[in-house]
């Protein structure tokens, strides 16, 4: 189980209300995007889930886990939480090779050698880097790490995968290929995935549903076709044009 | 530039940072035309030599380890927690580097001299007159080298590297042992070969501590031989100076051949940090410890100083021993406090404001010089800087004798001297400041109608005033209070502040506390300037 849920959550930042009391629920193996402007607290509501910001107020839970709530003085580290995560910098560690950068979350789990070489390779061949697995971060290409990133946050099977901008480096040939390969890796682990971007083309290629946010508010969380034949409002609508 | 004005500019800076030494190798070396092998094997074959090499090795080796363990528990504390009172943490940890070490170990041997240092009541055992003393005070100075390299570094990976091994499930530890600490490696060496570096070229505390206790050092085995006047002795101690100049090139090929190896494309320039670990119960253990080491690096030292300052006969604790009695004697019975004083301010003010000068044209003389002959610019500067101050006075001197010019004990050679040593702080910060100036505002001005001189003042001025003064200001304190090259470039009349308080503390009256009332105002100066240094460049500069 792995749907991820927010219940009437919150973040306030020197002053700032920067989520409004928000509320949705992501089903399990569903593929969501966050789109928005920059600001509008969908990276915000990404790391929070992660567990690299603490929510204010309100509920949050994966699974049937309540994992952060303010009022019940519940807040599992992010260690814990048993996700993937892709950066928009892409964070490949420069002082390990390909390999151990992919290995690191089973090392963390304390999954035996010969496991992890089987499910390193194997993921490896997935996003297309077989053989690579001796070579250097900085001897990559963008698009290599950034495979490298999508491999180690599917390594160790997490509970949801979640990507922070991660083809906004990228140059646009690059990220047509990326985004369909994103999708089809998705549909092959039916794993649940938080997509964060303010490309509307990208959320409207790859999403099951997107969730449209403006100055800390949902504005309208629904599929694509039913977000292009009826915008909730005007911003909505000059938004997605 | 014109190009006359270049190539002065260059055979200048030849002249100051690369020569001497150079002079300095050879005219030990050759002995009528031929090279001289007797010397170089009584200099290095000598028992004393050989003995000081080895406790500067073991001392300065041991301060580096001593000064580690302590700056990278400190600076993850105040770069990766919660830390309450972050900032007031990091200034209170961070100044003695702007504090000459001796002035430390003046006030170690207040606190711990085996007689009747003022913590002997508690601590019977303590004897600052050991190698162990050595090794602490010299680690309370030289750990912020460590520390201050290790805080930018820290501050500068990509918050989103230690962001992924959480949430691959790493602990706090492992974040901190297996993606931190190896990012920073680099940093964290090139900190540790600078504090090494910094220690083996210590006069003051090797001096203070190591003579009393009997321990001779590199330093302070190039100043007997010095002292001893004859033409043997200078090259004895020339020749020692080229060991530790060796020694010094040694540890700068390491950390060259270090920083390359380990060269990571990090994130260049502060960035935010959203995800702070929370200490929780933890934050009181933390508060608790950083007040325990800063009584022992900070409070017992200058309450030493005080207490030494005012009491008019040492190791008499009873009330009416206090007042301000030493004041009096230091500044209006002792001639020599207002020559010091005044010979002092003179020469930091000249050797801030020409190093600024000649630093900004350095800088801007890096536009028209070629690549290569730019990096070599560079280098020279550099040159002085990791030169220790003991050689940098021996090679100054025998130049200057050499060209026949009348510097000999006089107040010019000290000024060549900081001149040489400090360069490379104002280069480096006023190059800093030229480099982020876009040329379209130089060229705007011109279209403008300006000319160079109206340029230089209407916009370079206003532009680089944050960096002239941060470079004035670090000159000026370092030189202001310099001991190890003034001590032997010194002459009768010449005294500095540093001078004059290492003749009241090591010969002069000991319990009189007149070096401890002029190390009393060195702090008090010190702590004031790096506080105007920070207000007025906004916390860019100052600690």
């Amino acid at each position: 189980m792995s749907a991820v849920e927010f219940n009437n959550v919150s973040k306030d930042y020197q002053g700032n209300q920067i989520l409004k009391n928000i509320s949705f629920k992501i089903n399990d193996g569903e593929f969501v995007s966050f789109l928005g402007p920059s600001g509008c607290g969908k990276t915000t509501s990404l790391r929070m889930v992660a567990g690299l910001e603490k929510n204010s107020s309100g509920e949050i839970s994966i699974g049937n886990e309540l994992i952060s709530s303010p009022e019940k003085n519940i807040f599992l580290p992010t260690k814990d939480r048993k996700l993937g995560m892709v950066f928009q910098s892409y964070a490949i560690w420069p002082h390990m090779n390909i390999f151990e950068n992919v290995a690191f979350p089973l090392r963390m789990m304390k999954t035996t050698e010969s496991d992890i070489k089987s499910k390193v390779e194997e993921v490896l061949s997935l996003v297309e880097l077989g053989g690579l697995s001796q070579r250097m971060p900085n001897t990559l290409s963008g698009g290599q790490q950034q495979r490298v990133a999508l491999a180690r946050g599917l390594v160790a099977r997490p509970r949801v995968l979640l990507l922070d901008e991660p083809l906004s480096n990228l140059d646009a040939k690059l990220r047509e290929k990326m985004r369909r390969d994103i999708r089809q890796i998705q549909q092959h682990f039916k794993i649940t995935c938080i997509y964060v971007t303010h490309d509307q083309v990208e959320a409207f290629s790859m999403s099951d549903r997107i969730m449209i946010m403006e100055k800390g508010n949902i504005l309208q969380f629904d599929t694509p076709t039913a977000i292009r034949a009826n915008p909730a409002n005007e911003f909505v609508r000059e938004f997605i044009n | 530039m014109k190009k006359f004005g270049l190539i002065v500019l260059l055979v200048l800076l030849f002249l100051l940072c690369v020569y001497p030494f150079v002079f300095l190798g050879q005219s030990f070396s050759f002995e009528n035309g031929h090279f001289d092998f007797a010397i170089y094997k009584r200099a290095f074959t000598s028992n004393m030599t050989i003995r000081s090499f080895w406790n500067t090795m073991f001392v300065c080796g041991t301060t580096v380890i001593l000064s580690t363990l302590v700056s990278i528990p400190l600076a993850w504390l105040f770069t990766r927690t919660n830390l309450a009172f972050k900032g007031f943490w990091r200034t209170v940890f961070c100044l003695p580097y702007a504090i000459p070490p001796f002035i430390g170990a003046i006030a170690w041997i207040y606190l711990a001299n085996p007689s009747n240092g003022l913590l002997k009541p508690l601590l019977p055992w303590i004897n600052i007159y050991s190698k162990t003393g050595l090794i602490f005070v010299m680690s309370a100075f030289f750990y912020t080298f460590i520390l201050i390299n290790l805080l930018s570094a820290l501050e500068k990976i990509d918050p989103s590297l230690e962001e992924a091994a959480r949430i691959s499930g790493a602990s706090s530890w492992h974040v901190f042992s297996k993606i931190t600490i190896p990012l920073v490696v680099p940093s964290l060496v090139s900190g540790m070969l600078l504090a090494f570096l910094s220690a083996i070229a210590n006069f003051g505390i090797a001096a203070l501590i190591g003579n009393a206790a009997g321990i001779s050092m590199m330093t302070t085995q190039i100043f007997i031989f010095q002292k001893m006047a004859s033409y043997t002795g200078l090259k004895l101690s020339g020749i020692l100076s080229l060991g530790l100049l060796l020694i010094a090139a040694v540890v700068f090929y390491l950390d060259h051949v270090i920083s390359r190896k380990f060269r990571f494309s990090l994130v260049t320039g502060k960035v935010a940090r959203p995800s702070l670990i929370d200490l929780g119960a933890k934050q009181f253990g933390a508060q608790l410890l950083l007040l325990f080491l800063s009584i022992i690096i900070f409070i017992l030292p200058i309450g030493a100083i005080l207490i030494a300052a005012l009491s008019k006969l040492q190791g008499d604790r009873s009330l009416s021993n206090f007042g301000l009695q030493n004041f009096v004697t230091i500044f209006s019975k002792t001639d020599e406090t207002y020559r010091a004083v005044g010979n002092s301010a003179y020469l930091a003010i000249g050797a801030a404001v020409l190093c600024s000068l000649f630093g900004y044209f350095l800088s801007q003389a890096g536009k028209q010089l070629p690549g290569r002959l730019n990096k070599l610019k560079e280098a020279f500067v550099a040159i002085p800087y990791a030169v220790p101050g003991t050689v940098i006075a021996l090679a100054l001197t025998l130049t200057t004798l050499s060209w026949k010019l009348p510097l000999y004990n006089t107040l010019g050679i000290i000024l060549l001297a900081y001149m040489a040593k400090f360069l490379n702080f104002s280069y480096r910060i006023i190059n800093d400041g030229v480099s982020q100036v876009d040329q379209t505002l130089i060229d705007a001005a011109h279209v403008a109608g300006a000319n160079s001189w109206q340029t230089f003042i209407r916009i370079w001025m206003p532009i680089l005033r944050p960096f002239l003064m941060a470079s004035f200001f670090l000159v000026f304190m370092p030189a202001f209070s310099e001991l190890t090259m003034s001590v032997l470039l010194t002459g009768p009349g010449n005294e500095t502040i540093g001078t004059l308080i290492f003749q009241l503390q090591e010969y002069g009256d000991a319990s009189g506390g007149g070096a401890a009332v002029l190390a009393f105002c060195v702090l008090v100066l010190i702590v004031i300037l790096n506080a105007t240094l920070k207000i007025a460049t906004k916390g860019k500069y100052g600690l």
